[in-house]
C-alpha cells in the first residue's frame, strides 16, 4: 500500500464532490429559505439544483483526467468508465425531471386520485443525488472494500427511496422486503469477499486475479457466494424475491431509479469483478465436461432468470409487477453477455444495459404520470390511447423497444448481444443458452403486446375523461422516446462510445 | 496455538445459524438480528484471515475491512429500524407472515 | 491456554447464537446476540486485533444492540406466535442451514493444514499501524463512509418521523421543520 496525496484525491473525485455539494445545497435551501413555501416551488428549486449539480458533475467527468489508477485499484478511470459515469448522470437528470409528475398533487375531485406521495421534497432529491454519488464510485473502483461500501451505500439509499411513501402500506412493506433480502445478500457477498481475501491476501481485483489462477475448492464456494450477493442486487432468479414487491410498492419514480441507474452500475461492476478479478477461475458451461468455475454457475442463474422472469410476467395483472418480472428476464439476457466475457460482449452489455435503462425508466415515467389517476392494473389502461394519446405513444415506443422490435434500440441491443454470445469461445457452450434467450424473447413479445392491446384496442371505460400531464414530464418522455428510436435506427451513435 | 481453520469453522457455524434464523424466525426484528449475526460471523473470518496474512506478509486489510463492516452495519441498523418503525405505524404488526399485501 | 480460551468463548458464541434461534421473545434473542458479540470480542483479542475487540464491544454490543433493544421496547414486541409460515420455514430452514454448514466445514477442515496456526506474536497489528493505513492509504473509503452515515441519518429521520396530518399544505410544511 502506498499513500495518495490529498490534493490528488480531491482532484479525481471532483464529480462526486460536486454531487454531494449539490445534495447539501438542496437540503439547505429546502430547510431554510423555502421553509413554508408552496410545494410546487420547493419542488422546482430542488429539481433545478439537482440538475445543475448533475450537469456540473458531468462536465467535471468530461474535463477530468482521461485515465488514472490510484494505488490498490481504489479508483480506476478509463474511457469506458467515463462513458458509464456520464450515462449514469444522464439517468439521474431524467429521473429528477420525471419526478415532477409524482410530486404534483392531484387536482381536486379526481376519482381515486392520490396526493403527492411525500412532503420531504428536499430529502427526496438529496437522496437521489447521493445515490448517484454511490453509483459513480461503484463503477470507478476495482477494490473490494470500495465496491462493498459503494454497494451498501447505494442499497441504503434505495431502501429509503423505496419506503419513502410512509403513509402507504405497500411502500413500507416493499422497503422492508427489499431491506431484509438486501441485508442477507450483503452478508453472502461479504462472506464471499472474506474467502477471496483469505485465498489471495488482497482486496484489489488485479492482485486477486493473479491468485485466482491456482485452483482451490474454496474458490468455488467464494465465487458462488459472490454470485449470490450480486445476483440479489441485479435481481436475477432465484435471488429475485424482493424485486416484484419493491417495484410494485415503491413510489413509481423510485422504482424507475432502482430498475435503471442501479441496474447499470450493478451489472457493470458484476462484470468487472468476474472478468477482472476471478477471470482465471472461469471454467466452462458445456453440458458434458463442464469445468468448475463461475461460468456454469452463471449459466444456471441466467437460464433460471430467463425462464422465470418471462413466464411469470405472462400472468401478472399489475403493470409494475409485469415490468419487474420482465426486468428479471432482461437480467438473464445481460448475464449472457457476462458469461461470454469477451471485449465485444462487454461492449454489447453496455449498449444493452444503457438502452434498457432508458426505456424502462421511460416506462416507469409514463406510469408515474398516470399514477395521479390511480392506475396500476393492466385493466386500468384500457383505451388509454384516447385518454392520453401522447403518453400512450411514448409507452408504445418503450414497450416495443423492451420487447426487441426493430427499428428500436432494444432490437439492436438484443441482436448484438446474442451475436457476441454466439461468437464467444466455443468451449463455453453458449449455443443452447442463446437459443433459450431467443425463445424467451418471443414469449416476452406476448405480454408486452397484451398491454399495448389494452392501451390501443380496448374500449374506453364509460366515465373516464382525458388525462393531463405536466409539460416537463411530456417533454422528458418525448425526448426519451425519440432517443430510443434514434439509437435503434443509428446504433453507431452509442457504439462508438461503448467500444473501447 | 489454535489452528486458523478452527476460527473459520466457528465462523461457518455462526453464519449457518444466522441463515437458519433468517429463514425460521417470524419476528421482523429477530430476522434483522440474524442478519447482524451473519455479519459478525463474516467479521470473525476476516480477522482470522488477517491474522494469517499478517504472519506471511505483514498485510492486514482484513482488519480494516471489519472496521468498515461495523460502520456499515451501524448505518444499516439505523435505516432498518426506521423502516421497521414506519411499517409498524401503518400495519400494527411485527410478524412477517402478516406483511403480505403483495404475494410473491 | 489459547485453545482453552478459544473453546470457552467459541462455546459461548455458539450457545448464544442457538439461543437466539430458539428463544421466542425478541428481547431474549437480543440479549443472546449481545453474548455472541462480546465473546467474539475476546476471540478478536486472541487473534491479535485489539482495536477491533474494543470497537466490537463499544459499537456492536454497545450502540447497535442498544438501538435494537430500544426499538423492541418502543414497539412493545411480543412473543412470536407459531403460524403456518413458520412450520414451512422449519422444514426449509434447518436442512438449508445444516447443508451450508456441512459444506463449509468440510472444505475448511480439508484445507486446514495449509492455513497454519493463529499466533499472538511480536508482529501484532497495533492501533497506530491500523490508523496510519486507515487515514492515509484508505482515506477515500473513509470519506465515503462519512457520506454513508449522513444519508443513514437523513433516511432514518425522513422515514421514522411521525407524519403530521396536513390541513393546508404550505402551512404544515412550515411547522414540520
Amino acid at each position: 500500500m502506498s499513500a495518495v496525496s490529498y490534493s490528488q484525491l480531491v482532484w479525481v473525485t471532483l464529480p462526486e464532490i460536486a454531487l454531494v455539494v449539490a445534495a447539501l445545497a438542496v437540503l439547505a435551501c429546502d430547510g431554510t429559505v423555502l421553509r413554508g413555501a408552496a410545494i410546487a416551488r420547493r419542488r422546482g428549486v430542488a429539481a433545478l439544483l439537482a440538475c445543475v449539480g448533475s450537469v456540473a458533475a458531468m462536465l467535471l467527468v468530461g474535463s477530468g483526467p482521461a485515465s488514472f489508477h490510484l494505488p490498490d485499484g481504489m479508483l480506476v478511470m478509463d474511457g469506458r468508465t467515463r462513458v458509464v459515469q456520464v450515462a449514469l448522470l444522464v439517468l439521474t437528470i431524467l429521473t429528477v425531471l420525471l419526478s415532477e409528475a409524482m410530486l404534483t398533487p392531484a387536482a381536486e375531485g379526481v376519482a381515486g386520485g392520490k396526493t403527492a406521495f411525500t412532503h420531504h421534497i428536499g430529502e427526496y432529491f438529496a437522496l437521489l443525488l447521493f445515490a448517484t454519488v454511490a453509483v459513480l464510485f461503484l463503477v470507478s473502483t476495482q477494490n473490494f472494500l470500495l465496491i462493498f461500501l459503494a454497494l451498501e451505500f447505494l442499497s441504503l439509499v434505495l431502501y429509503i427511496l423505496t419506503g419513502f411513501d410512509k403513509q402507504s402500506q405497500l411502500s413500507t412493506e416493499a422497503a422492508l422486503k427489499y431491506f431484509l433480502f438486501g441485508g442477507i445478500s450483503a452478508a453472502f457477498l461479504l462472506f464471499g469477499i472474506s474467502l477471496i481475501y483469505g485465498l489471495s491476501g488482497s482486496i484489489d481485483l488485479s492482485q486477486i486475479a493473479v491468485a485466482a489462477l491456482q485452483p482451490d475448492p474454496l474458490w468455488m464456494i467464494a465465487i458462488v457466494m459472490v454470485v449470490v450477493g450480486f445476483g440479489f442486487k441485479v435481481a436475477a432468479a432465484p435471488f429475485h424475491l424482493w424485486a416484484p414487491d419493491a417495484y410494485q410498492g415503491a413510489p413509481t419514480i423510485s422504482a424507475g431509479f432502482v430498475s435503471s441507474s442501479s441496474k447499470v452500475a450493478s451489472f457493470f461492476i458484476f462484470a468487472q469483478v468476474l472478468t477482472l478479478g476471478v477471470f482465471g477461475a472461469a471454467g466452462s458451461g458445456m453440458w458434458h465436461g463442464a469445468a468448475p468455475g463461475w461460468v456454469p454457475v452463471l449459466c444456471v442463474v441466467a437460464a433460471l432468470s430467463l425462464l422465470l422472469g418471462n413466464l411469470a410476467a405472462l400472468v401478472q395483472t399489475s403493470l409494475r409487477r409485469l415490468l419487474a418480472y420482465s426486468a428479471i428476464g432482461h437480467a438473464g439476457y445481460l448475464l449472457l453477455a457476462i458469461i461470454a466475457h469477451t471485449p465485444q460482449s462487454t461492449s454489447a452489455l453496455l449498449y444493452y444495459v444503457f438502452t434498457y435503462a432508458l426505456t424502462v425508466l421511460g416506462a416507469f415515467g409514463v406510469l408515474a404520470a398516470l399514477e395521479a389517476q390511480g392506475i396500476d392494473r393492466i385493466a386500468d389502461v384500457a383505451g388509454l390511447s384516447r385518454r392520453a394519446p401522447f403518453l400512450s405513444a411514448c409507452m408504445l415506443v418503450f414497450l416495443l423497444s423492451l420487447a426487441g422490435i426493430p427499428p428500436l434500440a432494444g432490437f439492436f441491443g438484443k441482436f448484438w448481444l446474442f451475436g457476441t454470445a454466439l461468437n464467444a469461445a466455443p468451449q463455453l457452450g453458449l449455443f443452447w443458452l442463446v437459443m433459450l434467450a431467443i425463445l424467451m424473447s418471443v414469449v416476452a413479445l406476448v405480454y408486452y403486446l397484451r398491454v399495448l392491446k389494452q392501451i390501443f384496442v380496448a374500449d374506453v371505460p364509460a366515465n373516464a375523461g382525458a388525462i393531463h400531464s405536466g409539460l416537463v414530464t411530456r417533454v422528458t418522455l418525448g425526448v426519451m422516446a425519440a432517443a430510443t428510436v434514434v439509437l435503434g435506427c443509428d446504433p453507431g451513435l452509442l457504439i462508438r462510445w461503448v467500444v473501447r | 496455538m489454535v489452528p486458523v481453520s478452527y476460527y473459520l469453522i466457528l465462523s461457518a457455524i455462526l453464519f449457518s445459524i444466522g441463515v437458519g434464523a433468517f429463514l425460521i424466525k417470524r419476528n421482523i426484528i429477530t430476522i434483522f438480528m440474524s442478519i447482524e449475526l451473519m455479519l459478525n460471523a463474516v467479521n470473525l473470518s476476516f480477522v482470522a484471515f488477517a491474522n494469517y496474512w499478517n504472519q506471511i506478509n505483514h498485510q492486514f486489510s482484513g482488519q480494516i475491512f471489519v472496521f468498515f463492516v461495523m460502520v456499515v452495519a451501524a448505518a444499516e441498523a439505523a435505516v432498518g429500524l426506521a423502516i421497521i418503525i414506519a411499517l409498524f405505524r401503518t400495519r400494527k404488526t411485527l410478524n412477517v407472515d402478516q406483511v403480505d399485501l403483495m404475494k410473491l | 491456554m489459547h485453545l482453552v480460551l478459544f473453546f470457552i468463548f467459541g462455546g459461548f458464541c455458539v450457545a448464544g447464537a442457538l439461543n437466539l434461534l430458539l428463544q421466542r421473545h425478541p428481547i431474549n434473542s437480543a440479549l443472546s446476540l449481545i453474548v455472541v458479540m462480546t465473546s467474539l470480542a475476546v476471540l478478536y483479542l486472541l487473534l491479535g486485533a485489539e482495536f477491533l475487540a474494543a470497537v466490537q464491544v463499544i459499537v456492536y454490543s454497545g450502540a447497535i444492540m442498544v438501538l435494537f433493544t430500544f426499538v423492541i421496547m418502543l414497539l412493545n414486541a411480543q412473543r412470536e406466535e407459531r403460524t403456518h409460515g413458520s412450520r414451512a420455514a422449519y422444514i426449509l430452514g434447518f436442512p438449508g442451514a445444516a447443508a451450508l454448514f456441512a459444506l463449509l466445514t468440510f472444505i475448511f477442515i480439508s484445507n486446514g493444514k495449509s492455513l497454519g496456526f493463529a499466533v499472538l506474536g511480536p508482529d501484532m497489528v497495533s492501533t497506530s499501524q491500523l490508523s496510519s493505513v486507515l487515514f492515509r492509504d484508505l482515506l477515500l473509503p473513509f470519506e465515503v463512509t462519512s457520506v454513508l452515515i449522513l444519508i443513514a441519518i437523513l433516511g432514518a429521520v425522513a422515514l421514522a418521523r411521525h407524519h403530521e396530518p396536513h390541513k393546508d399544505e404550505s402551512k404544515t410544511q412550515g411547522k414540520e421543520r
